[in-house]
């Protein structure tokens, strides 16, 4: 299209009252003409996903998110339950379950290709992470970074907004599993935890430990679930008893072993397996970060997460989403093999030597993604060293409690005992020794 | 003989000592913690199927089959390609 074409484009209307982001023209790109595009380009771009299950709120997508009873905005999670409240009006309601109003644990043995929820879908490279909203109380602008907040209060009229439209960032997930424990309970738990690793643990740590600046934050995950059939094949051996071979004046005794050629077969379905859809988390060297800790504290409990709705973020920091369905397909791809391995382990119980699997086959028939937010309670500390030194987390999970941590040590005072009891038992081995002929 | 009974004594002292700072540092750090998907997972199965074939009766030098990886599920080994959805 020449730059004539483009003089020519209707101005920016103005859009009165509110909106959605994505409704909202930037000012350096000029909204498209639709009347300009081709019919056939129009219907493919206007025509829904056919594999989408469409999470969207179009209700929400002002950003207001209004109390049923009173219509006001100041609606809170009820931190132990999967209930709103209005703290205007007091009136109290249960939020919709994903599973039930999307069928989402429905069917998975008939899965065909790649299902990706509306909220899952590709994160657009040029999607900014500022959402702009135009208050529908008093219509002045409230921006909101969705970097690490996912709501804002109208600094003019206190309208409390959230980023309930699923634009293109990554930001908003179909679904939120809410907060049960409260922070009471998380820093209870996080100051036991650390309290029966406090002897050899960092000085600096133990100095500067607050358990009390433990920070609630939602974490984005990719919940999937997997049709799929793995072959593997490998060999097993069994012991048929020992032998003594005589080579020149030595002998030794050799194993006696049937060996089998083996091929397994394992069909089977993955509900709700979850996989950290920031690339930062998904990374689990242990030898450069502690994410694994926060890896350890799942299993959550997915079936019970909610329809999206920034409210339930009120008070709690998030992370945005940078990792898209094609990005984590290696991933899954490895955990359903991991599964499948674990799953044929019993059939080769008969091998008393052991078996070694050489190759293995993935089918994955069909997989549906859905995204969501997961609650954690995380306390970290930083431990200066090389390469920027390694920060430690210690995270609870947000509904069942479980908690586990790295405590950074004290290294002298860990080879202490180390020393001391390997050189006892070395004093007592060498009496023995002075004993013998 | 008594030889090797006597350094097998003498190397019980470093490997407990080893084996102290190892678990002290095990215990503190949890590196080796992670969700355990296989287990904690909703996995239905259909019952797993496959053929077992006798090769040979061989004599082995170790008491297990070499490169033992049956609990090592996460261990990856070489992958067929599989079948892919559409592909017909």
């Amino acid at each position: 299209m020449s730059n004539s074409n483009d003089a020519s484009l209707p101005p920016t209307p103005s859009l009165p009252g509110s909106v959605s982001p994505r409704e909202r023209p930037s000012a350096g790109n000029p909204p498209i003409n639709q009347a300009s595009v081709a019919q056939v380009v129009r219907d493919e771009r206007q025509a829904p996903d056919p594999l989408a299950i469409d999470t969207s709120s179009p209700e929400l997508k002002d950003g207001a998110n209004r109390c049923p009873n009173c219509g006001a905005t100041d609606i809170r999670p009820t931190l132990g339950s999967d209930e709103l409240i209005c703290h205007y009006c007091r009136h109290q309601w249960v939020a919709v379950r994903v599973e039930d109003a999307f069928g989402l644990g429905d069917g998975i043995d008939q899965l065909e290709g790649t299902v990706i929820a509306s909220g899952a879908a590709d994160i657009a490279p040029d999607a900014s992470s500022m959402v702009s909203f135009k208050c529908s109380g008093c219509g002045a602008e409230v921006t909101i970074n969705t970097e690490n907040a996912m709501t804002a209060r109208c600094h003019w009229c206190r309208h409390v907004f959230g980023v309930n439209e699923q634009v293109a960032n990554g930001a908003v997930p179909d679904a939120v599993l809410p907060f049960h424990i409260r922070k009471e309970d998380a820093v209870q738990r996080i100051s036991q935890f650390v309290g029966k690793r406090r002897l050899f643990a960092l000085k600096a740590f133990k100095e500067q430990f607050t358990p009390e600046n433990v920070t609630g934050v939602y974490l984005p995950y990719m919940i999937v679930d997997g049709n799929a059939s793995a072959e593997i094949n490998g060999y097993g051996e069994i012991a048929k008893g020992r032998k003594t071979v005589r080579t020149g004046l030595r002998t030794r005794t050799l194993h006696v072993a049937d060996v089998y050629r083996l091929k397994r077969h394992a069909d089977f379905t993955v509900d709700d397996l979850p996989l950290e859809s920031s690339a930062e988390r998904g990374d689990l060297d242990t030898s450069r970060n502690t994410n694994n800790i926060i890896n350890a504290i799942q299993p959550f409990d997915t079936k019970n997460a909610v329809k999206w709705n920034a409210s339930w973020l009120y008070g709690f920091s998030s992370e945005k989403r940078d990792q898209n369905v094609a990005q984590l397909r290696q991933r899954l791809e490895d955990q359903l093999l991991s599964i499948a391995r674990a799953q044929v382990e019993t059939s080769v119980d008969g091998y008393d030597r052991g078996v070694r699997w050489e190759s293995e086959r993935l089918d994955l028939h069909g997989s549906r993604w859905v995204t969501m937010y997961l609650p954690v309670w995380l306390y970290s500390f930083h431990q200066p060293g090389a390469g920027g030194g390694m920060l430690h987390y210690i995270a609870v999970n947000g509904r069942t409690g479980e908690t586990m941590g790295s405590v950074p040590l004290q290294r002298w005072k860990i080879l202490l005992p180390a020393i001391t009891v390997g050189g006892v038992i070395e004093l007592v081995a060498l009496w023995i020794v002075s004993w013998l002929p | 003989m008594m030889d090797d009974l006597k350094d097998l004594l003498l190397s019980i002292g470093p490997g407990v000592g080893c084996a102290v700072h190892w678990a002290i540092y095990r215990y503190y750090r949890n590196l080796d913690k992670t969700h355990a998907f296989e287990r904690e997972t909703t996995i239905v199965g259909k019952p797993v199927t496959g053929f077992d074939k006798l090769v040979k009766r061989d004599l082995k030098k170790e008491a297990r089959i070499e490169g033992e990886n049956t609990k090592d599920h996460r261990q990856r080994v070489k992958r067929i390609p599989g079948h892919e959805p559409g592909s017909g």
